[in-house]
């Protein structure tokens, strides 16, 4: 019952706001939201890993997130250009383009997260100061990276065709680009729940985070682990910022740095760890967003901020966070 | 625990009367001098703005290292105070007709009573939670209050930020004649006043660190459990702590203002000067409030003269890639300060001390 709670109150507050609109707007606002929040739990679901899970404060994902962002806006150009699949009105080739893209963005934060975490996370392990420290340092030179390669100013996102405008439902609208997203969130929420509750390498990953003595004394190699970890944090934050640029049709070399405080306030909301909590934070954080924006336009900014200091006032260890 | 020889309170200060001001005490008259000279001998106007900044940001930094360096509380919102101080400044001065020095001084102290009230509100809501928390706490706040500034534009002026003229002989057209040969202008007068009011800022800050509180604050920063347990209300005093410093932050803001005359949101609040703010805490030193002035005086130059690598370039062969990467000078600022944490962890004047008594105490072993 007690685990319950916060979805209740979850549901409860979805609800509200119909006191002060149409139904209709309230639809049309709610998938909004719903895809709003998928798209920062995309972003967020990597920091769970990282920065909930590990306990490391990465400032680096928001440049992962540019980095993921960039290499699937190059993938996608180039496939353009060469093949044209992102224009052509075939359906399939325009999703051929996008999982390319996908691919492209996953792999680059890959290697990438492998080489950060093993050149400057690693000695850092439990000192918060310097991982802020190290990782803004390493925000600021692959951000300067992806304004030496790709040039410092906005580009347009060469977004396929069929994944452009929107439907409309029963008067609902319906935008096409965050219902992608919505589906690639509820996949990866899927993903990592079995990856580390039903798997082998959850289990010790999750054992690891708890006493990494005790792992490494068993024999395994709990470096290996969590240098993958971050690895698939980075992945993940690329992949976010893949589909936050589909959704944006553009890329800019600071989008990332934009994304990262949402995504931070979205773990914090959830509980450090909890893939649950992230969740319905990012969830929380859009349809709030979306709602209040409507309603009450000036006072949207200041919604999410009003919402984890809310949060941490009742619960201080977030909404799903064991109390540590 | 820091190796210091166990000798009475009274006894020290006999000590020291003995043996007369230090040699730190000596370099400080020296750097305030260095300060002070720094108009008369290089007249450009781009040393003045540089030496002046130096020991705007030094106070501003020494603020934010008593909070995280001797209280152990990070926070990311140190900045805001900052802001809240020149915006209190340029608002106080800018919008209530002709500026007097009343109007001055009643931004100064709107500043430091704004801050010191969100200070104390986000401290009793958020100290509570674990440390990290707190930091994206204070750091949520730091962003709310930029995008504040940017949205409230009737008040603010938005973007566009506030640019006041200020009063008397802070006027830029003031003229006072000339003392000693040397043209009095406003820009003058205003270099000393705030270089006076840096320096008075430094010493209030100096003395609070090894005051019965500062030290309480040191013992909460190495063991809060012990400290609890010996009856120290650990909660209340990181409060004063951060208000304190919140308070030096509101006046640096102040005399930012009053040097540049200016004020916008990307310049006084929210993340882009906290990041400034923790690298220069960074470079300095944690925990030595002097390194602060190092720490400024690093960054700035290095901001100042890294842009002009340009010519670098060519030497380079003119080649493209060359151009690109050197005009991306921040690049190379974001590999050096990697290796200066890696390397140097302790700051600049960290490690200096420590290079220092590690020396004292081979030429001593017994002490």
């Amino acid at each position: 019952m007690k685990r319950a709670a916060p979805v209740v109150i979850v549901l409860a507050l979805a609800l509200l706001p119909l006191l002060g609109m149409e139904p209709r707007v309230y639809l049309t606002l709610t998938v909004a939201g719903l895809a709003m929040g998928m798209l920062i739990f995309l972003v967020a679901s990597g920091l769970t890993l990282i920065f909930g899970l590990m306990d490391v404060l990465n400032f680096a994902h928001g440049a992962l997130f540019s980095w993921g962002a960039y290499a699937g806006f190059s993938a996608l150009l180039l496939l353009n250009r060469r093949a044209g699949w992102a224009e052509s009105p075939s359906v399939l080739l325009n999703a051929l383009a996008l999982l390319v893209a996908l691919a492209a963005a996953v792999l680059v934060a890959f290697v990438l997260g492998i080489v950060l975490e093993r050149a400057i996370v690693r000695p850092v392990y439990g000192q918060h100061m310097f991982q802020i420290l190290i990782t803004l340092g390493a925000t600021i030179v692959l951000e300067e990276m992806i304004r030496i390669v790709w040039g410092p100013n906005d580009q347009v996102m060469p977004v396929p065709v069929s994944f452009q405008g929107s439907w409309d439902v029963a008067d609902v609208i319906v935008l096409r680009v965050p219902v992608i997203a919505i589906s690639l969130g509820l996949a990866v929420y899927a993903g990592m729940l079995l990856l580390l509750h039903k798997t082998r390498v959850g289990l010790i990953v999750r054992a690891g985070v708890e006493s990494g003595e005790m792992v490494q004394v068993l024999g395994h190699n709990i470096h290996r682990y969590f240098t993958g970890v971050f690895a698939l944090g980075s992945a993940l934050a690329a992949l976010g910022g893949l589909m936050w640029a589909v959704f944006r049709q553009s890329v800019s070399p600071a989008m990332g740095g934009e994304q990262l405080i949402f995504a931070f306030i979205v773990v914090i909301i959830g509980g450090l760890g909890s893939v649950t909590g992230s969740l319905v934070g990012a969830l929380m954080v859009g349809l709030s967003y979306n709602y209040v924006a409507f309603l009450l336009p000036k006072a949207a900014l200041g919604v999410n901020m009003a919402l984890m200091v809310l949060v941490l006032l009742i619960r201080p260890t977030g909404l799903f966070g064991a109390s540590r | 625990m820091r190796g210091a020889p166990t000798l009475s309170p009274i006894a020290q200060r006999a000590e020291r009367a003995r043996r007369g001001p230090g040699p730190t005490v000596w370099l400080r008259v020296a750097a305030l001098a260095l300060f002070a000279l720094v108009p008369l001998v290089i007249p450009s106007f781009q040393a003045t703005d540089l030496a002046i900044k130096i020991a705007i940001f030094g106070a501003l930094v020494a603020s934010y290292d008593v909070v995280i360096g001797y209280t152990g509380i990070v926070s990311f919102g140190h900045a805001m105070y900052f802001g809240f101080g020149a915006y209190a400044v340029a608002l106080a001065v800018g919008r209530f007709g002709a500026p007097t020095y009343g109007h001055l001084l009643v931004g100064f102290l709107s500043g430091m009573v704004v801050s010191a009230v969100v200070a104390v509100l986000i401290g009793a809501f958020s100290l509570r939670v674990k440390a990290i928390f707190f930091a994206m706490i204070t750091l949520a706040f730091a962003e709310f209050s930029g995008i504040l500034a940017v949205q409230w534009s009737a008040l603010t002026g938005g973007e566009d930020g506030l640019s006041p003229r200020l009063p008397g002989v802070f006027a830029v057209a003031y003229d006072g004649g000339r003392v000693f040969g040397i043209p009095l202008t406003g820009k003058l007068v205003t270099y000393y006043i705030v270089l006076g009011v840096c320096a008075g800022l430094f010493l209030v800050m100096s003395r609070f660190v090894v005051s019965p509180l500062g030290r309480t604050l040191q013992a909460i920063r190495d063991n809060e459990l012990r400290a609890e347990a010996l009856g120290v209300p650990t909660f209340a005093l990181q409060i004063a702590s951060s208000t304190f410093a919140s308070v030096v932050a509101a006046i640096v803001g102040g005399c930012y203002l009053m040097w540049v005359r200016y004020v916008n949101p990307e310049s006084a609040l929210g993340v882009p000067v906290m990041l400034d703010v923790l690298l220069m805490v960074i470079i300095g030193g944690i925990g030595t409030l002097w390194g602060s002035l190092i720490g400024a005086a690093v960054l700035l130059t290095a901001r100042l003269l890294l842009p002009d690598l340009r010519g670098l370039a060519v030497l380079l062969g003119g080649s493209e890639l060359a151009q690109r990467l050197t005009a991306r000078w921040l690049l190379i600022f974001g590999v050096l300060f990697i290796l200066v944490v890696f390397f140097f962890p302790k700051g600049v004047l960290g490690t200096a001390r420590e290079a220092l008594r590690r020396r004292r105490l081979g030429a001593t072993p017994e002490s």
